[in-house]
């Protein structure tokens, strides 16, 4: 299995820490995307472009370009060729970058983790010559590149500036979101989901029914799976500045549990609609979340 | 509650430091900024509030555990040992019932009674009563109870005295009274008729602040008239070796209706001697004279009565007549009549009393003589020795001796006895006289003469004296002008010696001559011979001397039987006077229950009169303008133990502030073991 490919030579993708660390995220994004190409060179979905599929019969306003003239000459009927897979297909990311993203307590924020992953997303969707675009949102679109096969330096240099700031929100941004994205692609949200598994589907939602194959990735810090705290100390919510008492030692177990309820309810919601959802630790390396992807992507092909 | 060391509440501020530290703990502890408190939020909100309270109960604690240690050094001190019980409209009330004798007339007294039931019968629960009877003093019957009861019960056991009506003592009284109470509302009622009499309004009775002073006027009518005895006087004479007397009474008639037809009538000895008719007109007065009668023995009963009207108690007044003893007086001089002439002449004068003067020669003085006088006078004699011996001796034994010193005066050296030596004459012929001067005027030889223009001893020339020197524990009484002392007195054992430095006679000056001689020597031998008058009555309310009526014997075998019939054994611890509270004749008995004198007590005469004042002045002046010194407890002093009683509080403030300290560090063990 992917997460188990460690041992693949020039794949010891550097501590997202390190990689923080870097400012310029084309060099990151081209040195772990390289790496990672490199190290899959073997795998047998990848690079798939104008592979034949099948044929079907020709109808009045069918390209005749495309016409299968030795079948024509075997058979006397008209044929079409169909191909197997769109080769340039459009790759977006949403990004969130509403407040809470920006949190981490092992010297990455969540938000740096999600931005390094983007960037190498790009890199990688962009060497495939696909064409990638990028949107940040908090609870409006902060920045929006369209998909396109140029925008590659566009979308590192957008995600160079992104600084979160506001106070997000799903449903607004993803909706309208949708209804610009016409054509379909592959599209990734890459988000920390602080909202009801029901409001997020809700979010979700209008992107998938619009044919958008839609991969979630959850961003979390490992405090915020673990609730490592000891001291009584008062809490407040980065985004809406809200201060609560907390003693972690009586919390820390229902807020495990609540943790791990979120995390199941929104697998099973986005299984429902066919979302491919992955929940990342940002302490561990970006390999996963690429292998992740790419996992995905052969599943969707084989579903096909 | 009081505080001996009020400055220690500053520390109160020091309160402030948990409640700081509790909020710098809380600064200090970094705020965890939280992605989202979306699940936090959602654990149940019972175990963050139970943990806030937690600590609000560690800060309490905290906070009161100081407190309690500021109160404690603050030393509280209650004011009183008990808590003041009842509500907040618990009243003391203090009823002042009027027993003068006025109070018998008419119905005044049953109206006093049924005002003062109805005051007993507004009393609630809570509220405290006090009964106090009050005539020329006031007598606490029963003191701040709750019962109702006993107070209905003494005010109907009440009776009028004859004493009369003064209210400054029985507001004093009640003040008294309502300081001690702790009751919120302090109340005095005062039932009377409220004489003018009885309210001189300058006796500073002030009743505690906030007190209510309610007056309840009894106005009782009578279609009687009321006539009373206000005093008799005496017209002495002798008839053949016996003295008589005319009494002459005085009648006032108190209201304004005219009384004809009536009588008075006058007893002695238990027999009435004479009845006289009287008409007096309305609020007018008039004196009747009875026929004389015979004093045949000493201390003689006597009583003026009138017939019964509307105020019986000032119908009849008491008096004791007794025949009046001469003073005995031993003249010693030379036998010259003219050295004795003036002497001789002022002794014969005078009838209260009679002096009788025998003169004798110096060597002819009997012990007889000494035996009977009461005064010896030496007239400008030499006294040999054993003269002198047997006069110091018989001025010790209670006799008084008075030594005119003149040129032949001479008194051994050796005899201690006179209040001055007796040196050379001094002559004042040539030249300006010596005149008498510094009297002392408190002295009752100078008494008289204190008052201006009445004897001027200033105008009279002395052209000789002796130059007395004062001895050791003598008294000047008059000087010379050259400052040489004139009059001297000592007290020797029981008895008197006094000296005059110059003669009686006109040889060396003119004192004999001049008015002032007279009283001057007259007064001397009173006082030589310790006459007194004996006061024919008293009043009810003063004060009784037994000892100075029957002077035989220690007062501790005396006894005293009242008017109402009761006997007074005069303790034996010393206490020999009595107040009169009876109307009537007290009778004094010395052992062998024989009589030894018989003192006549009237009601006084002042009362009789029933004009009535404004209540109103009285409550101005005891309830206005408090001075504010006679708060609650102003006027009692507490004890030492109850003082360190009250004070005690303190120590249990502590202890109490240590234990909360020891909780508190329980508390926040297990709070952070939790």
């Amino acid at each position: 299995m992917a997460r188990e490919t460690h041992a693949v030579p020039g794949a010891q993708f550097m501590d997202p820490a390190v990689l923080a660390r870097i400012g310029n995220l084309e060099l990151i994004s081209r040195a772990v995307a390289d790496g990672f190409i490199n190290g899959l060179h073997k795998a047998p979905y990848f690079g798939a472009s104008v592979d034949f599929a099948e044929h079907r019969g020709y109808v009045p306003g069918d390209d005749v370009r495309r016409m299968d003239w030795k079948l024509w000459a075997r058979t006397d009927r008209y044929y079409i060729k169909e191909y197997e897979a769109e080769t340039n297909m459009n790759f977006s990311v949403l990004l969130d970058v509403s407040k809470s993203m920006d949190y981490g307590s092992r010297g990455i924020t969540k938000f740096e983790y999600a931005r390094i992953l983007t960037a190498c997303l790009t890199n990688l969707v962009h060497h495939q010559r696909d064409r990638v675009g990028f949107v940040a949102f908090d609870d409006e679109v902060v920045e929006y590149v369209p998909p396109s096969a140029k925008h590659m330096e566009t979308v590192l240099h957008v995600l160079d500036r992104l600084k979160p700031g506001r106070p997000g929100n799903l449903k607004k941004p993803l909706h309208k979101l949708a209804e610009h994205f016409g054509r379909r692609g592959v599209v990734v949200i890459v988000s920390d989901f602080y909202e009801e598994p029901e409001a997020i589907l809700d979010a979700v939602s209008p992107l998938r029914f619009r044919g958008q194959d839609l991969i979630a990735f959850h961003v979390l810090d490992p405090t915020e799976l673990e609730f490592g705290f000891s001291d009584a100390q008062p809490f407040e919510d980065l985004e809406s500045g809200e201060q609560m008492p907390v003693v972690p030692e009586a919390f820390r177990e229902e807020y495990r549990s609540l943790v791990t309820a979120h995390i199941d309810a929104l697998t099973r919601s986005f299984a429902g609609v066919r979302v491919d959802y992955t929940m990342l630790d940002i302490s561990k390396p970006l390999d996963f979340a690429l292998y992740r992807y790419l996992g995905s992507r052969a599943k969707m092909m084989k579903v096909r | 509650m009081q505080f001996l060391a009020p400055l220690f509440f500053a520390a109160l501020a020091g309160l402030a430091i948990p409640v700081l530290l509790h909020l710098t703990q809380r600064e200090k502890k970094q705020i965890v900024r939280f992605p989202s408190l979306m699940f936090v939020r959602r654990i149940p909100y019972q175990s963050v509030r139970r943990r806030k309270i937690q600590h609000w109960l560690l800060l309490m604690v905290r906070m009161a555990a100081l407190a309690m240690i500021i109160l404690a050094f603050a030393r509280p001190l209650l004011d009183s040992g008990t808590i003041p019980t009842g509500g907040a409209n618990a009243r003391e009330v203090v009823i002042l019932v009027d027993t003068s004798y006025s109070m018998g007339f008419g119905d005044r007294w049953t109206q006093a009674q049924v005002a003062a039931r109805d005051q007993i019968a507004q009393l609630t629960a809570s509220d405290r009563g006090s009964v106090v009877l009050f005539g020329s003093g006031a007598d606490i019957q029963l003191r701040s109870t709750a019962e109702r009861s006993r107070l209905q019960a003494t005010v109907d056991s009440a009776t009028p005295s004859p004493s009369s009506t003064r209210f400054s003592p029985a507001l004093k009284v009640a003040g008294s009274i309502l300081a001690e109470s702790t009751l919120p509302k302090r109340e005095v009622v005062i039932i009377s008729d409220f004489q003018r009499s009885g309210w001189r309004g300058e006796e500073g009775a002030k009743l505690p602040q906030g007190t209510t002073l309610t007056p309840v006027p009894v106005q009782g009518a009578s279609d009687k008239p009321n006539l009373s005895v206000t005093g008799v006087t005496f017209a002495r004479s002798a008839f053949s070796d016996q003295q008589r007397i005319v009494v002459t009474a005085g009648i006032t008639n108190r209201t304004e209706q005219p009384v004809k037809g009536s009588s008075i009538t006058l007893e002695v000895g238990g027999l009435t001697v004479g009845t006289k008719p009287i008409a007096v007109e309305g609020g007018s007065s008039t004196s009747v004279a009875f026929d004389p009668f015979t004093v045949s023995g000493k201390n003689m009963r006597a009583s003026v009565k009138l017939a019964d009207d509307a105020l019986a108690a000032d119908n009849t007044f008491n008096f004791v007549v007794s025949p009046i003893e001469p003073v005995h007086i031993t003249v010693v001089d030379r036998g010259s009549a003219a050295s004795a002439l003036y002497l001789t002449r002022v002794l014969s004068i005078g009838t209260t009393p009679k002096f009788e003067a025998v003169f004798r020669q110096g060597d002819a003085l009997s012990d007889e003589d000494l035996r009977k006088s009461a005064v010896i006078v030496l007239n400008d004699v030499e006294v040999d020795a054993p003269l002198a011996r047997r006069l110091a001796r018989y001025v010790e034994q209670g006799g008084g001796l008075f030594v005119a010193a003149g040129p032949r005066a001479r008194w051994p050296q050796d005899v201690d006895a006179l209040p001055a030596t007796i040196g050379p004459p001094v002559d004042r012929t040539r030249g300006d006289a010596a005149r008498v001067g510094a009297l002392e005027y408190g002295h009752p030889v100078f008494e008289p003469f204190r008052a201006p223009r009445s004897g001027d001893f200033s105008s009279i020339p002395v052209y000789g004296y002796r130059n007395l020197t004062a001895a050791q524990g003598s008294q000047v009484l008059a000087r010379f002008d050259a400052g040489t002392p004139a009059v001297l007195e000592r007290n020797l054992g029981r008895g008197h010696v006094m000296v005059w430095g110059s003669t009686l006679d006109v040889s060396w000056s003119d004192l004999p001559t001049k008015p002032v001689f007279l009283p001057f020597i007259h007064q001397t031998v009173r006082h030589l011979a310790g006459y007194t008058e004996p006061e024919p009555w008293l009043t009810v309310g003063q004060v009784l001397n037994t000892s100075a009526v029957a002077a035989r014997g220690p007062a501790a075998q005396r006894v005293v039987l009242t008017p109402s019939g009761r006997r007074l054994p005069l303790d034996d611890e010393g206490t020999d006077v009595l107040e009169l509270t009876e109307q009537g004749f007290y009778e004094i008995r010395g052992d062998a229950n024989q009589s030894d004198g018989i003192v006549a007590a009237n009601v006084d005469p002042a009362e009789a009169d029933l004009t009535p004042m404004d209540p109103r002045e009285i409550t101005a002046a005891a309830v206005g303008g408090d001075d504010g010194s006679a708060g609650p407890q102003a006027g009692v002093p507490l004890t030492p133990e109850a003082k360190e009683k009250n004070q005690r509080l303190w120590w249990y403030l502590l202890v109490a502030g240590i234990l909360l300290l020891g909780a508190d560090t329980l508390l926040s063990n297990r709070m952070a073991k939790a």
